[in-house]
């Protein structure tokens, strides 16, 4: 009876709310998605095959650039993945390894931060950018304390850390985990409750945990949809065993879900710190490095490790030949790339601006999904 | 564990109180203090362990050209030549630098050249907490010895560490 | 007599109308400092502070100054591909009527301060505000670009939308006081209370539709930049974009001239007929007057930062979901505070009591009962960690 006028739209790379370049070929009718296609690789840089180009301290930096809101999980997924490959993961000192929980936790409350911030302004709410992006700084001022850098961090060497923790970072990280919680509670007093926020995401983009296994998503999204997964459990690695902490799952799968999950993420992260805190002073200084040798030449074969990245299970597969000093083959699993699938699925029927309210949901990084 | 939040009451819905709640969050950040800075005027000093410009001591290098293997993409370019010297009343053959160039613009600061580095102290190092490196042309970007040891017609900014600070990059002890 | 009609129909009204105009329009011009001044300061950073401090002006003051500058000396890019007649008169359109109100609002006490004294004054701005739609729409359509169409479209729908419930909200305030003409409504609340505490339903129906007309937040899907890039005004730039947000803010300031007429006393500041009632005023001469003026513009800009206040703070709606807010809501709400205030005044008619008096104790109890749950200390988000740790 009625013609279906169909449109097509470019939804990016030049998008404001795309998260960098990512395209997405939308098909709609007035401004229901009939289809949506994404379309990545803007961002691709080789950087799986400039690995095999390089010794393996050279990658750490490149992992960096992969994800680059997460860096110090990238490169802690790198440095574990070698380490197991040349079978010295029992090696690494306990104070390293405490170092290395606290930098990831840290960074994962910097990923959520930005994850919160650009997701709130996607949705229209313009204060929380700022509010987390005053608490990001903070974590980006401890990281630049700790290693020099800010955002690609480069913090990890294979078998250990490069540098023992300056004076008084830890004192910095206690300041810091006070105040956080606070700051969390002041972003959910914008958005938790509000009518309009819950309107905006309240069975919005809605995946069964069957189908997210199937999809073989991973980290927030998979959780918000209520299947208890997180590596760090799952798979534990590093200290994380002797940590307490909860896996907060979501019932419904759906944004709002998955937003909740993410906030008590933060939480859980900012617990495992203040654990972290006593445990480090316990651990002599400078106590950082296995003895290993320089020059890093993993003996001949193959691993898979992944760790749990703010976005989800960040994997390393290595080949080593044996011979030379950098990997025969090194293929990344990015969480974001596996996650970025479901989206079609999760548009199909809503709105236009409930896209980018998906976009943002499943937190991607283009640096990550393009490689 | 499921998250899981208290469902707000009828009252609190029927008289909006989850909107006002979020005006209320913003009105008490009106008079909180800002966190930005007005940046030429005020600068923030940046850490100890900034990875800033690149700072080069010709007289402790010793031409090993480990930092050029460490580089990861290879930016910098060193070339040395043998020669004999009477050092101590002894001749002895001697490596001397006769390049020494990095190519700042493609440097991505991760500083695994001056982990690479054995001198102690270290003769390249970053932690110069200089951090504003833009220039007007590419080619400026370009460093030789002389420029990285000088930093001729470079700004050079004050809160500089002089070489002796350079120890705080040495490991401490991490209770304090 | 000819000379003294001129005089009195032409060039006075002229006069004010272009004094008026000229002082809202710095008013409007100082709104885009100040808006984003005062978000920057809600949101933990200072906003504009640096134009000007070359010359000793302080808080980037001057921005006002540089801002139209820049608008003019701007290259003005025409889409090669655009409708070009409906692309020039898009920006033109929503300005004449957002400009001709200005000479329907009482500013202060009357005559002196009151541009035309029209006795269904409250109708023609009405009439006139709806017309500022068609320049969005055809703006958003002869940019050639799906962007902008779709922006125009929405923004149309809006404002048809929350015209209705507009217009519904202020029938409450029409059957109390019984008049079109804002100086008659004006004077009425002076005498009795503020529309506010009886119409408080009204009053927030209509906070809520003049947000909507207006396209801001948590209603400026037209423009919404992380959907739509920028909506209807994508594909324009220099002083036709000028244009479109001298229009958006004239608007804004006219809703807001007519939430304070209606609802807060305009220039008056009275209860019951005691404070600085019209007839007060009047008795101190221009001083009066201009003390009206000044009472108005404060109330005025009182909205006018509520309108950053609320841009600062809330999310935006969906498209669907503001249409559903729109009709399902808002319309019925109205429908029913009219009902209500229709048979509250008639009972009291019928039973010798002042229904407006029943409505206002309502209005004012409702509004003492949100205040005091909106400040009491509020429990905390439960947290896990805290169960856990427990």
């Amino acid at each position: 009876m009625f013609d279906v006028h169909e449109m097509e739209v470019n939804f990016g790379p030049q998008h404001p709310s795309t998260h960098g370049v990512l395209r997405v070929i939308l098909r709609i009718d007035g401004e229901r998605i009939i289809d949506a296609k994404p379309i990545i690789g803007y961002l691709h840089r080789g950087t799986e095959k400039l690995f095999e180009a390089m010794s393996y301290p050279m990658c750490i930096p490149h992992t960096d650039r992969m994800d680059y809101v997460a860096s110090a999980t990238n490169n802690l997924g790198f440095v574990e993945t070698v380490e197991k490959l040349m079978g010295i993961t029992k090696q690494i000192p306990k104070r390293a390894q405490l170092m290395r929980v606290m930098l990831s936790e840290l960074q994962r409350i910097s990923s959520h931060l930005l994850w919160l911030a650009t997701h709130a302004i996607d949705i229209g709410a313009m204060t929380p950018f700022f509010y987390c992006f005053r608490e990001r700084e903070q974590v980006l001022d401890l990281f630049e304390e700790y290693c020099g850098a800010r955002l690609t961090l480069n913090c990890m060497r294979i078998g250990g850390m490069p540098d023992d923790l300056p004076p008084g970072w830890l004192d910095g990280v206690e300041k810091f985990v006070d105040k956080f919680e606070d700051a969390v509670d002041e972003y959910e007093s914008l958005l938790t409750n509000n009518r309009i926020w819950k309107k905006r995401t309240v069975g919005i983009g809605v995946i069964s945990p069957e189908d997210a296994i199937d999809w073989g998503i991973t980290g927030p999204p998979l959780r918000g949809s209520g299947v208890e997964w997180d590596l760090r459990r799952a798979q534990p690695y590093e200290c994380y065993p002797e940590l307490k902490f909860e896996i907060p799952i979501g019932k419904n799968g759906d944004t709002y879900d998955r937003y909740l999950v993410r906030m008590e993420e933060m939480r859980q992260s900012n617990w495992i710190l203040k654990q972290c805190i006593p445990l480090v002073k316990k651990t002599p200084a400078g106590d950082i490095k296995a003895k290993i040798s320089r020059v890093v030449r993993p003996p001949e074969g193959e691993v898979y490790h992944s760790i749990e990245s703010p976005k989800g299970e960040l994997g390393y597969y290595i080949i080593s030949d044996g011979k030379s000093q950098s990997a025969y083959r090194c293929h990344v699993r990015p969480p974001s790339f596996v996650n970025l699938q479901a989206l079609p699925a999760m548009a199909k029927g809503h709105l236009v601006s409930d896209l980018v309210a998906l976009i943002g949901t499943i937190d991607i990084v283009l640096g990550e999904v393009d490689r | 564990m499921h998250v899981e939040y208290p469902k707000p009451r009828w009252t609190d819905k029927f008289l909006l109180l989850d909107m006002l709640e979020g005006l209320k969050t913003t009105f008490r950040e009106l008079f909180k203090p800002k966190v930005t800075i007005r940046y030429p005027e005020e600068r923030l000093e940046p850490a100890n362990r900034f990875r800033g410009m690149f700072k080069f001591s010709f007289d402790r290098c010793i031409a090993c050209k480990l930092c050029a293997l460490a580089c990861p993409i290879d930016i910098i370019y060193i070339d040395v030549h043998d020669e004999q010297r009477e050092v101590d009343g002894k001749m002895k053959k001697l490596k001397v630098l006769d390049r020494y160039d990095i190519d700042v613009k493609r440097c991505m600061f991760c500083s695994l050249c001056e982990e690479a580095c054995p001198t102690k102290p270290k003769s390249i190092w970053l932690t110069t907490k200089t951090y504003e490196l833009a220039t007007y042309d590419r080619s400026d970007l370009y460093f030789n010895m002389q420029q990285l040891e000088y930093w001729e017609g470079r700004p050079e900014y004050a809160g500089l560490p002089a070489d002796e600070s350079l120890e705080t990059k040495k490991i401490e002890g991490g209770t304090a | 007599m000819t000379q003294d009609l001129l005089l009195r129909y032409l060039i006075w009204p002229l006069v004010k109308f272009l004094v008026a105009f000229i002082i809202v329009q710095v008013i409007v011009a100082a709104m885009n400092w100040v808006e984003r001044r005062l978000l920057g300061l809600m949101q933990a950073r200072l906003g504009p502070n640096r134009v000007g401090r070359e010359f000793g002006i302080p808080w980037g003051l001057a921005q006002i100054v540089a801002d139209p500058i820049k608008f003019i000396l701007k290259e003005d890019i025409v889409p090669s591909s655009s409708e070009k007649v409906a692309y020039f008169l898009g920006p033109m359109l929503p300005l004449i009527p957002a400009f001709l109100v200005f000479c329907l609002i009482p500013y202060g006490p009357p005559p002196t301060f009151v541009v035309t004294h029209v006795n269904v004054g409250l109708l023609l701005i009405l009439a006139l505000t709806s017309t500022g739609v068609y320049g969005i729409i055809l703006g958003g359509w002869a940019s050639n670009n799906k962007y902008s169409l779709m922006g125009g479209l929405r923004s149309a729908a809006q404002m048809v939308s929350y015209e209705v419930p507009f217009g519904l909200s202020i029938v409450g305030v029409l059957m109390l006081c019984g008049s079109f003409d804002l100086v008659h409504i004006i004077n009425y609340q002076a005498d009795h209370i503020w529309n506010l505490f009886p119409q408080l339903i009204a009053a927030f129906i209509f906070l809520v539709a003049m947000n909507a007309e207006n396209n801001r937040t948590p209603f400026d899907l037209p423009e919404a930049e992380s959907e739509l890039v920028a909506g209807y005004h994508t594909e324009y730039s220099a002083m036709k974009f000028a244009f479109f947000m001298l229009a958006e803010y004239s608007s804004m300031m006219v809703n807001c001239c007519l939430m304070v007429s209606l609802f807060f006393g305009g220039w008056t500041m009275a209860i019951n007929g005691y404070g600085l009632t019209t007839g007060v005023l009047r008795g101190m001469g221009l001083l009066g007057g201009i003390l009206g003026a000044l009472i108005f513009i404060t109330k005025v800009m009182v909205f006018m930062l509520m309108y950053i206040w609320f841009r600062a703070t809330f999310p935006r709606f969906r498209f669907d979901q503001l249409m559903d807010l729109g009709w399902k809501w808002m319309i019925p709400l109205a429908l029913a505070n009219i009902a209500v205030t229709a048979i509250v005044v008639l009972l009291g008619d019928q039973f010798d009591f002042q229904g407006e008096v029943v409505l206002s104790i309502a209005g004012a109890a409702i509004i003492v009962f949100t205040l005091i749950l909106l400040l009491r200390p509020r429990a905390k988000v439960t947290h896990a960690r805290r169960v856990s740790e427990a």
